[in-house]
């Protein structure tokens, strides 16, 4: 078979260019190495997760907060293989309905390992051993990321676990012990925290989800003690972990140097992801990669081999889903000569915890750093009348705007649906509107978008209305 | 309150005015008297001055065609500007200030104006209300036209003598007596311009709340020419830069609509070489820049295309040619150029020896200077001598009046003022029209000999040429002598082949020997 494009790897990025493709008129095949479609998102990244965050989050209300809405339960159980169960038909359903958009957009799917044999030919090998080769003209390679790993601490997938299998544990553990603060700990650790696990935070740097502005760092911090009993060990350099049959010690040292040692029943080894790019045959298109273990790709993600061109977690930038998706169709249209562009200081960034946290555009510390003049605004949910119904009053949204301009810059929030509600930053950043232009549009009441309303007010000239 | 800005009455034989240009964007604040847009009819270029100070809102585009009477632009005024969504704190600023205008600006409006039928001329008694352009009720502002009147020998506007509430007397068709009485202005809530002015001396305070209506709701920003993103892609992918495109969003952020719109106006080539790169590459692409440009034709330059081609279809057109030796001439500039200037203060050019040679052999030979006229010949004892003049816009001919009656330094004077303002836009129609006679130079530009078209409804052109050192026979012997060719394109309708070359004759024996032109020989 001859394709005008061929996408490998079927995740976020991968099956939307590859839809994109189709749309656009091209012949378009897709290679999926596993037998069901998605990708890490779908299958052990985003969606699973966010099944049984929202699976636990009712469990934690429903033991903390429905006695205070006038609710009471008796004998509140977690049924941790229901919860797995319901996850995996999430997942199965997603994995239909993108079989279906395949269908739907005419793409060829092949189930394999897809590679290179050279530029313009790919062998795809299946599980059952049997191989066949597509020519195409152009391809996206889109083969994700896996969880990274550090060298001296072996995955067992056992008792040392990574977050695909945090995900198909049977049981609640009693004590896990999550190294590194960043998203997907937290937000792995928040699910068990929730069922009655102690979770125990262990850090190399100074804060958690550090990439993001500081400010939010520090309310997660905040919050994720106050309601989950969350324990942060920062400044700790893991050294080493061993399965003890029933449990596993983790050993560290602290900012003194001195050896710490935690036992828990669970380590949860989340320190970061790394490109994914063995098996792909990129020596024999003569593709070369870049800095990490990232294929190096060029302002218009096409590799130093023409018509080859790279998405997602495989190449620079932040491992994000909605990043990959982005990217997928800026290569889609560019191969029919679109010009479309990315905004990649727009692009938000999520964190799935509750409160959720989402943040687009400069943080405070960037803005310090390139010496720009700026206001801030911000406006706590305690302030807000939606998030004291609803009991989901931690947290704040944080508008940093020029200070000369009032050009939001950039939006920082930690609360309620913050997840959602960042997309009226991005949309207002877009069009680069002013603090004030935000402000002086209607937000209906009572919401917690309102919250961003009232920041901006803050931003514009500390005017604020509810607080 | 939006004071409505129209197209004014530049003339009789003009009905419609092309925008030339926009000199202020929509939304900004104009102050009263400040020049908002340039206009062309075909006659000439004009400026439009702000008729009341307030926010510029903008109703035909440039490039648009409109009548004249309809409606350019709106004015809000100040008071209008500050009840933009913007800054309270600003709009409580200026209130007091409109307020305590407003008590004088009643208190000084009592009595109504009474508008009676103007004089017009000597001739005239009487006139017909063609039209009422403003409705009984009205509030109009002082100097809009509220009427067009009619008399046998032209059409004219009434312009209104006061702010205020319109009562129209005398009714459209009817035919009043000069002096007689057409209508009632009653001032008081009409007096807008007095509210102005008072608003107009607040300057600070308002020009604040202009700043800060601004920011709000308009003017250039920051963001002022951003794309949106879907904008930014058609953009990108017609190659044309954000920057040359007018974004009509808000604070002229560029909408999709303008991307779309910016390949019909803009760079053709570009749009068409993005998508097809490939292809474009295979054919033999010739060297150089091949960019085409597209521009509108000026009102200006439409006319005079036209009438050219009408003159030559319409008129027994027919060059003579003579010779002139300018060394006399140049002798004499030589001569007493320092202290021409001296005394006059002006230059001692060739224009004025041609322009009195020509008054006097017209006079001598009054068909050049005459016109047809349907059946008619018109002859004029007068010399209107036209001068043609290339402008920025296009070709204009500025009149020299009487020049027969004129010292050399006095045409000199005249021409030196009539190409300056035709060079800045700034000649008016009456200064442009009622020559008798033109005098082209095309000499000045290095032409040698040329055919010059007649400047209708005259009926002769005289075209000067480069003066070229050439050998000539003088008294038997050959000499080097300033040599220049005269042209005379004339209507042979009513210019019979003696009148036209003796007329040329004498022009060449008045220049080759000026003590003729001071002897009247």
């Amino acid at each position: 078979m001859k394709y005008d494009v061929t996408v490998i790897g079927s995740g976020p990025g991968g099956y939307v260019a590859a839809i994109r493709c189709a749309q656009l008129g091209l012949k378009t095949a897709i290679i999926e190495k596993y037998n069901v479609l998605g990708g890490t998102c779908l299958n052990v990244g985003c969606i699973p997760s966010k099944a049984l965050l929202d699976s636990s989050e009712h469990f934690h209300n429903a033991a903390h907060t429905f006695t205070t809405h006038g609710i009471e339960l008796e004998n509140l159980q977690v049924n941790i293989q229901q919860m797995i169960k319901r996850k995996a038909e999430v997942v199965k359903s997603n994995n239909d309905g993108i079989a279906f958009l395949m269908k739907k957009n005419k793409i060829d799917t092949y189930y394999g390992l897809g590679s290179f044999v050279n530029k313009n030919t790919l062998k795809v090998a299946g599980i059952d051993g049997n191989e066949q080769q597509i020519e195409t003209d152009k391809t996206i390679i889109a083969t994700g990321s896996k969880p990274a790993a550090l060298p001296f601490l072996p995955i067992d997938k056992k008792r040392i676990i990574t977050s695909t299998e945090a995900l198909t544990l049977t049981e609640v553990p009693k004590n896990l012990i999550v190294i590194g603060g960043g998203v997907i700990g937290l937000e792995l650790g928040s699910v068990y925290a929730r069922l009655g696990s102690k979770v125990q935070v262990v850090e190399y740097v100074d804060a958690i989800i550090p990439t993001m502005d500081r400010a939010l760092g520090k309310e997660l911090q905040r919050v994720l003690k106050k309601t989950l009993g969350f324990e942060f060990f920062f400044n700790h350099k893991v050294t080493g972990a061993t399965n003890e049959g029933e449990t596993v010690k983790v050993t560290a040292e602290n900012a003194k140097g001195e050896t710490v040692t935690f036992e828990g029943d669970y380590v949860l080894v989340s320190v970061g992801r790394k490109p994914y790019t063995e098996g792909l045959g990129l020596e024999n298109a003569g593709v070369q990669l870049g800095e990490r273990g990232m294929i190096a790709v060029n302002d218009h993600l096409e590799t130093n081999v023409p018509g080859i061109y790279a998405i997602g977690d495989v190449v620079r930038g932040a491992m994000l889903a909605h990043k990959a998706e982005e990217e997928g169709v800026l290569v889609a249209e560019q191969i029919v000569g679109q010009k479309p562009h990315i905004n990649y200081n727009l692009i938000p960034g999520v964190v799935y915890t509750w409160p959720e946290v989402a943040g687009v555009g400069f943080t405070e510390e960037q803005l310090k750093e390139q010496g720009r003049a700026y206001k801030l605004g911000s406006f706590p949910f305690k302030a807000s009348g939606r998030a004291k119904a609803s009991m989901d009053t931690d947290g704040f949204v944080k508008v940093l705007s020029d200070k000369n301009t009032d050009e939001i810059l950039g939006v920082h929030m930690i609360g309620p649906r913050a997840a959602d509600m960042i997309a009226e930053a991005v949309v207002a950043m877009e069009f680069r509107a002013s603090a004030e232009d935000v402000a002086r549009m209607s937000h209906a009441h009572p919401t917690y978008t309102e919250a961003l309303k009232e920041a901006c007010l803050a931003a514009t000239e500390n005017r604020a209305l509810h607080i | 309150m939006s004071l409505e800005v129209k197209v004014p009455a530049v003339g009789e034989s003009i009905t419609e005015v092309t925008i030339a240009q926009w000199l202020k964007k929509d939304g900004d604040r104009v102050e009263m008297d400040e020049v908002i847009a340039e206009l062309e009819s075909d006659k000439a270029t004009f400026e439009l001055p702000a008729e009341a100070a307030g926010i510029l809102r903008i109703v035909a585009q440039e490039g648009d065609t409109i009548e004249v009477g309809a409606v350019i632009c709106r004015i809000e005024q100040d008071g209008a500007a500050a009840s933009a969504p913007s800054a309270p704190a600003a709009e409580k600023a200026a209130a007091p200030a409109v307020q305590e205008s407003a008590p004088a600006a009643a208190g000084g409006a009592g009595e109504a104006v009474e508008m009676k039928v103007p004089t017009v001329g000597e001739s005239i008694t009487e006139v017909t209300i063609a039209s009422w352009l403003k409705k009984d009720g009205d509030q109009v502002e002082m100097d809009e036209v509220i009427a067009e009147l009619e008399s046998d020998k032209a059409t004219f506007e009434l312009p209104a003598e006061a702010a205020g509430t319109l009562e129209i007397v005398a009714q459209q068709g009817d035919t009043v007596e000069i002096g007689g009485l057409l209508c009632r202005i009653v001032p008081g809530a009409g007096a807008v311009k007095a509210n102005a002015q008072a608003a107009a001396k607040q300057e600070e305070a308002t020009q604040q709340v202009a700043a800060k209506a601004a920011t709000a709701s308009g003017a250039q920003t920051y963001a002022s020419g951003t794309p949106s993103p879907a904008a930014g892609k058609i953009l990108a992918e017609k190659g044309i830069n954000a920057a040359d495109v007018q974004g009509s969003g808000r604070d002229g952020r560029i909408t999709k609509e303008d991307a779309q719109n910016a390949q019909k106006a803009a760079a053709k080539p570009a749009a068409a070489a993005a998508p097809k790169q490939e292809a474009a590459a295979e054919a033999p692409a010739a060297a150089g820049d091949r960019n085409q440009r597209r521009e509108k034709m000026s009102s200006l330059r439409k006319t005079v295309a036209r009438r050219l081609v009408t003159v030559k279809n319409e008129t027994a057109m027919l060059t003579t040619f003579n010779e002139v030796d300018m060394k006399p001439i140049m002798d004499i500039r030589a001569k007493y150029k320092d202290k021409f200037k001296e005394k006059h203060d002006v230059g001692l050019g060739f224009m004025s020896f041609f322009t009195k040679a020509c008054t006097v052999a017209l006079q001598e030979w009054p068909a050049v200077n005459a016109q047809i006229d349907g059946n008619d010949m018109i002859f004029n004892d007068f010399v209107d001598v036209s001068i043609a003049v290339s402008s920025p816009k296009g070709l204009v001919v500025p009149v020299i009046r009487n020049a027969e009656s004129l010292t050399l330094d006095g045409i000199e004077k005249e021409v030196i003022r009539l190409a300056k303002k035709a060079r800045d836009g700034k000649l008016s129609i009456e200064e442009m029209t009622g020559g008798t006679f033109t005098i082209t130079n095309g000499g000045v530009f290095g032409s040698m000999m040329s055919t010059p078209i007649i400047n209708a409804p005259q009926s002769a052109i005289l075209g000067m040429h480069n003066i070229v050192q050439r050998p000539v026979a003088v008294n038997g012997q050959v000499e080097i002598r300033p040599m220049m060719y005269l042209a005379l394109s004339y209507d042979h309708r009513i210019i019979d082949g003696r009148e036209s070359v003796s007329f040329l004759v004498r022009v060449k024996e008045l220049l080759e020997d000026p003590m003729r032109l001071l002897l009247g020989v």
